[in-house]
């Protein structure tokens, strides 16, 4: 009876998959604390994580598995759901066993999980795209704040590293203080732990473009297609908080 | 006249053109601002639930035709305004900074002439593309009766290119829109349908050969102001796919906008027609289908209470039940309920494991209509008749009063990458 916990990196549950495959006995759970009802006789293993062995092993499942299942469990781990690195573990257990086919076993218990958790994350990763609101600050670069359910991210940099490339910019999940930042003209971005001590002082223009959208979308609706509630399953509540047109 | 108020003017006036793809065009950024994702991205959705991906505007909503179903009609009585090009290329570039929208639908009422016309477009778009660097996404309307080498050069600045045909025959053209003829809205057509294909042609050749809209073209038409039947727009859609390889063909329920006795008065816009066409249309581009077995002369309108491909399996219902394991992908798809995706899968999964219906449900094969018109491992899921009265008064949704159905319209349609266009999955 195992309980490894780790650091909550990717790297880290990588590490902590690698170690259970070696030992090659059952864990009881994998987390970032240890479960509450862990019991007397378990054996609380602190895994530090190992990125050599992590990028091992994510290199292995490429090649012994397929790129899509190092995917999927990337995917499904950014979720953040309480429980998935046990998911992540089946999941893992059963490709060692069924190899290249272990992602067509759509409707297996130890894979579809990991897959509907890996498809809700890059759902809302692909949604985040069109809900980032830029504003522009004084200091000359572009603000956006997001709440997004999961740790998407670092799904969403490269989307804007290539579309926003002359332009700094800051994408800011203030649920989780992180935030992915682009140097104008500079190749990549980098995620930062951020945590703002204010609000941001806008640019001079700034407002003007805002209230510009905000009258043009108003415009938008005909009114005889009336339909908030299409509008609402397209645009949650959650969401609206940070969207200028709301 | 403030921005401001000219840019309501002119989103209130052009927000009646449906189409708000912005997918299907690849333009990298170079050294510039902006990229166009092949997927399509949805920024927003309006209180009517039409996505919003692109600055929809007219450079002016003054116009020196009369067509009966526009609102910017010379006859009508509205405030007039018009935005010059720069003014078009700042809004869309702040707009676009700030992630607001994938770029820009940029229409006009028609001043002094086609050409004239047509060339104030092309400024707006050159602006953009050459002085602004700007590699998002750029969706122009060419205007009836343009010359055909302003047709070419605005196609080698947009990903897409459109002309409305507005209105399914010639006839119901000449009666509302009498100062456009059918051979001036076809001609543009037919110029952008070659050079597409020849700019394709071409960089299959060499990567550097001119772009020209390669997100391809689509056009409009209005359902329900003229008294034409489903059968002959479905026929007219099919020919646009298939002899000008068009991209989309969009439908618009008439909305009364206009008044005027040209028009019907038509107490509330056919919304249901209109979504009945989008799900024929898909059956067209997606499903295999062709015009002639979704509806024909001993039927020429599309059922209001079933989809299309509900009624097109109700008429041949010797050809069910199939046998998920072993029907080809083309049969599954013609399954009332599957789509695209829950096909692909299926045929996925099938080849690891004999399917039961628990296991489709597992996969997420929504089986609401198609387990009338399935077996798993040889059995059915419900021991009913395979009687076509019983059948269609299972597949009417329950909610056929005209208020949910208004509701509940587009909430089978969708999917994530589909979402973001007008759909009519079935
Ligand atoms: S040409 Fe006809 S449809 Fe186009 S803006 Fe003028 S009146 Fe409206």
């Amino acid at each position: 009876m195992t309980c490894y916990l780790y650091d909550g990196t990717f790297e880290g549950v990588l590490t902590v998959l690698a170690l259970v495959r070696e030992a090659g006995e059952e864990p009881n759970s994998i987390g970032t604390t240890a479960p509450a009802q862990a019991g007397l006789f378990a054996a609380i293993v602190r895994v530090e994580t190992n990125e050599e062995v992590a990028e091992r092993l994510l290199d292995e499942i490429g090649r012994r598995l397929s790129p899509a299942t190092a995917a999927h469990l990337y995917h499904a781990f950014l979720s953040e759901t309480e429980g998935v690195e046990m998911h992540l573990h089946r999941y893992l257990r059963l490709g060692w066993r069924e190899g290249r086919r272990l992602d067509s076993l759509l409707s297996h218990e130890s894979v579809l999980p990991v897959h509907q958790l890996a498809r809700r994350v890059r759902h809302e990763a692909h949604r985040m795209k069109g809900f980032v609101r830029f504003r522009k600050v004084r200091e000359g670069f572009y603000y956006a704040a997001l709440e997004p359910d999961h740790r998407v991210l670092s799904l969403m940099a490269p989307h804007f590293a290539d579309r926003f490339f002359d332009q700094h910019w800051v994408i800011h999940d203030v649920r989780r203080n992180l935030a992915i930042v682009h140097a104008a003209r500079r190749e990549g971005w980098e995620e930062v732990s951020l945590e703002l001590t204010g609000a941001p002082v806008m640019s001079e223009r700034e407002e003007w473009f805002q209230s510009l959208w905000r009258r043009y979308f108003d415009r938008l609706a005909i009114a005889a297609r009336h339909n908030p509630r299409l509008q609402q399953s397209k645009v949650p509540l959650k969401y609206r908080r940070h969207l200028v047109e709301f | 006249m403030e921005l401001e108020k000219r840019l309501v003017i002119l989103a209130e006036s052009a927000k009646y053109d449906v189409s708000c793809a912005s997918s299907g065009s690849k333009r990298y950024n170079r050294d510039g601002i902006g990229n166009a994702a092949s997927c399509g991205i949805c920024h927003s959705w309006t209180s009517d639930g039409r996505c919003v991906s692109l600055l929809k505007v007219l450079l002016t909503n003054a116009c020196i035709y009369d067509c009966a179903y526009c609102v910017n009609r010379r006859s009508n009585d509205v405030p007039r305004a018009s935005l010059t090009p720069e003014e078009v290329a700042e809004l869309t570039i702040g707009f676009y900074r700030r992630n607001y929208i994938e770029g820009l639908f940029l229409s006009t009422g028609v001043v002094h002439g086609p050409d004239q016309t047509m060339e104030l477009l092309i400024r707006a778009a050159r602006l953009l593309r050459e002085t602004h660097r700007f590699n998002g996404y750029i969706h122009l309307k060419l205007v009836p009766g343009a010359d055909p080498l302003l047709v070419e050069q605005a196609g080698r600045f947009a990903d897409r290119v459109s002309v409305n045909i507005e209105l399914p025959t010639r006839e119901s053209l000449k009666l509302l829109a009498p100062d456009k003829s059918r051979e001036a809205i076809i001609g543009p057509m037919r110029t952008a349908s070659g050079l597409i294909t020849r700019s394709r042609e071409e960089r299959k050749v060499s990567r550097k050969a001119p772009l020209f809209a390669p997100a391809g073209q689509s056009t409009q038409l209005i359902v329900g102001a003229t008294p034409e039947s489903d059968l002959q727009i479905i026929r007219l859609a099919e020919g646009f796919y298939n002899r000008l390889g068009m991209k989309r063909v969009y439908y618009s329920a008439f909305i009364p906008v206009a008044g005027g006795n040209r028009l019907p008065a038509l107490p509330v816009p056919p919304l249901v027609r209109e979504h009945r066409l989008y799900q024929a249309d898909w059956l067209l581009r997606y499903y295999g289908f062709a015009a002639h077995e979704v509806l024909d002369d001993g039927r020429p309108d599309l059922d209001l209470a079933v989809d299309p491909k509900c009624g097109w399996a109700l008429r041949h219902l010797d050809l069910f039940p199939v046998e998920v394991n072993r029907a080809d992908y083309e049969v599954l798809l013609r399954v009332p309920g599957i789509g695209v995706r829950s096909a692909k899968r299926i045929v996925r999964a099938r080849r690891q494991q004999r399917l039961s219906f628990d296991d489709l449900a597992k996969l997420g094969v929504v089986l609401k209509r198609a387990r009338y018109f399935l077996t798993a491992r040889g059995k059915r899921l419900d021991d009913l008749d395979m009687n076509e009265a019983v059948l269609r008064s299972r597949l009417m949704a329950p909610a056929t009063t005209k208020k949910a159905r208004q509701l509940s319209l587009f909430d089978g349609a969708g999917g994530d990458e589909l979402a973001s266009v007008l759909t009519g999955e079935l």
